[in-house]
């Protein structure tokens, strides 16, 4: 039982990086209809922002984490005027292309760093060790990844309710045509929510840093990991994204935990099933339930 | 009455005359000409270029696979590699007890069962969501081969064909044996793919990407058309890979990677989707280019300046690769999204019209 627990508890944090990171996705799509391949490299450029600022330049870790979230919504503003805005008027299929072509681009880029290969860690900011609660541990990071979604969580409750640039952020999710006619720049809109998915995904980098090391690869694992998530909570729903993050991150604990074992009976040695159950649920998630838990069923009128 | 070899351009007045494979005479002996051209070909040919070719003709039939489900159903497939995997594992568990020309079938018919299963969800849903789709079964197909004891974990299974009717085909008469057993396979598949897609099938599938609504109302079934289109690229898949395995006389899981699917549709999308011109550039294209990124970051791994100047840790070379690739998909659907078919167009009616620019 104890254990039943704990595993829940390490699926939690970790599903909070996978919201996180799901939050800035459904963001993009919500306003423009793009799914976002790129997303992955936006979480490896974030966390590595962060350590090149904390570790070579020695900022403060805070103010390095800062930093590069806001750097990374930089990132994200600027693919959107450089690439996507070229795009408006074209098939669907060729944005989400571009998006595909654009994580290669990242990818290279990020090869040309000292970053593409090898693992780095975070300078140690957070006390070792963690809470004790009755035979349950808590470690730091697993607290800080999960305060730190909650906190985000409220922030952007905030911004979505109360901003003007929040509402007319719903305005254009919910119709393009009535918002521009009643003066939202949807041009605007369209930058500010890539840019707001550079920053998340960013945050998610960061986190990732905190829990555990950095790696290129593992990295962008975690942006297509996003994509499971997103459809078990709806592809549109940002409440579904949070919902969806934290149930793939507790499958995925729960999968190293107990299924494992269960898959080498079968004949499937060596592990590691934590990889690919994210993606059967994602493939049955689209058998049956495509629209997700909260997401809106596509109604079409003739 | 009209001299049929001084024929500008197309001049339709009926269904037949829109579906016929060849528009005019010219056509056809440009087909045939270049079919012996590809044919005397190796014969000017090392072994080695050989081989590059043969790449570029497997991936042109994945690529036409690709052509079906991403040009014409509209559908965006990042799963491809994996149905060739699908394809080339098959022929690899079955290359021991049945002839290759069995076990290549048999291996697009399974790759085709697959994309039919993964493809299901078209029933109900629009074209963003089946890209997802196939990234989920690309990503589950990488991970059951790498723990598949009986795949070998995805190292290296043999495949071996020592002769065909007598013939022995060793280490020298290898590449050039199936260059033509590639090509045949190639010329059948491309026939195939204009038959079906001149028809009533490829009106629809046309009809559906347009505009599934509409296609709807008029009494097409939107979502098995889409589902039809998704086996028979994973078919296409299938096959090549089913040809790769053979070509390649072994399989091994780093071919029928995520990098590898993104590189087929770059391929597509370069050569001009929905065309077979496209699917024989787009490859040849993508192919070279990675041939010069390879022998440009041997040629900076030996420069000394160029590896004085790098910092440590910095891998330029493999940084080169996916570098070109997004670059390429990128300013490609930026600025010519017809690809080198729009390019071969201009070029043919700049030499079909001449000496008037139009």
């Amino acid at each position: 039982m104890i254990d039943f627990v704990q595993n829940l508890i390490s699926g939690i944090a970790v599903g909070c990086i996978y919201a996180l990171a799901a939050l800035g996705f459904v963001l993009v799509y919500k306003s423009s209809r793009v799914i976002n391949f790129s997303n992955g490299q936006f979480i490896a450029i974030g966390a590595f922002l962060a350590y090149a600022l904390a570790v070579w330049a020695k900022l403060p870790v805070l103010l390095a984490a800062l930093l590069s979230m806001l750097l990374t919504a930089g990132l994200g503003f600027l693919v959107e005027r450089v690439f996507l805005r070229r795009m408006v008027g074209q098939p669907i299929i060729s944005v989400i292309m571009v998006t595909i072509g654009l994580a290669s681009v990242l990818d290279g880029l990020m090869y040309l760093t000292p970053f593409g290969s090898g693992n780095f860690t975070f300078p140690q900011f957070l006390p070792q060790g963690g809470l004790n609660l009755g035979g349950l541990s808590v470690s730091y990071p697993q607290l800080l990844a999960i305060g730190f979604t909650a906190i985000f969580l409220l922030l952007f409750g905030w911004f979505f309710q109360r901003s003007v640039l929040g509402v007319s952020m719903r305005a254009v999710a919910d119709d393009q045509l009535a918002s521009m006619s009643v003066g939202v720049s949807v041009q605007r809109v369209f930058a500010l929510a890539w840019a707001v998915a550079g920053l998340t995904a960013a945050a998610a980098g960061i986190v990732v840093g905190a829990v555990s090391g950095l790696n290129q690869d593992g990295l962008i694992a975690i942006g297509l990991a996003v994509f499971p998530a997103v459809i078990l909570g709806g592809l549109d729903s940002v409440p579904g994204a949070v919902v969806g993050g934290i149930i793939i991150g507790i499958l995925q604990s729960f999968s190293t935990a107990y299924l494992d074992g269960l898959f080498s009976q079968i004949g499937l040695v060596g592990g590691g099933s934590q990889y690919v159950m994210p993606f059967v649920v994602l493939l049955v998630m689209l058998w049956f339930k495509p629209h997700g838990l909260f997401g809106t069923e596509e109604i079409e009128r003739v | 009455m009209r001299n049929p070899w001084a024929q500008t351009g197309n001049y339709r007045t009926s269904y037949e005359q829109d579906t016929t494979i060849f528009a005019n005479y010219r056509e056809i002996v440009s087909v045939g000409l270049l079919l012996v051209a590809l044919c005397i070909l190796p014969m000017f040919l090392e072994r080695s270029q050989v081989l590059v070719l043969n790449f570029i003709l497997i991936y042109a039939i994945a690529v036409l696979g690709l052509n079906i489900t991403t040009g014409y159903a509209g559908l965006i497939s990042v799963g491809q590699a994996a149905f060739m995997g699908v394809g080339a594992y098959t022929v690899a568990l079955s290359a021991p007890h049945l002839p290759f020309w069995l076990t290549i079938p048999l291996g697009g018919l399974t790759a085709a069962i697959l994309g039919f299963i993964v493809g299901i969800p078209s029933l109900r849903v629009k074209h963003l969501y089946l890209a997802l789709a196939t990234l989920a079964f690309q990503e589950i197909f990488v991970w059951v081969v790498g723990r598949s004891p009986a795949l070998a974990q995805g190292a290296a299974i043999p495949v071996e064909m020592r002769n065909f009717l007598g013939l022995e085909i060793g280490f020298r008469n290898h590449n050039y044996f199936w260059y033509y057993i590639i090509l045949f396979v190639l010329v059948l598949m491309v026939i195939a793919w204009r038959n079906l897609l001149r028809g009533k099938y490829g009106r629809a599938l046309i009809a559906v990407r347009d505009n599934d609504r509409a296609a709807d109302a008029m009494g097409m079934d939107p979502g098995r058309t889409k589902l039809f289109a998704f086996a028979l690229g994973a078919l296409y898949g299938g096959v090549a890979g089913g040809l790769l395995a053979y070509m390649q006389r072994a399989v091994v899981v780093e071919e029928f990677t995520l990098g590898r699917s993104v590189a087929l549709l770059a391929m597509a999308i370069v050569g001009g989707l929905g065309t077979v011109v496209g699917s024989l550039l787009g490859p040849a294209f993508i192919e070279f280019l990675r041939l010069y990124m390879e022998r440009l970051s041997e040629w900076m791994k030996s420069n000394a300046f160029i590896q004085s100047i790098t910092p440590a840790g910095v891998d330029v070379a493999s940084a080169l690769l996916p570098l070109s690739f997004g670059l390429v998909i990128v300013l490609f659907l930026i600025f010519e999204p017809r690809g080198l078919y729009n390019w071969w167009r201009l070029l043919r009616s700049y030499f079909r019209t001449w000496p008037f620019r139009y």
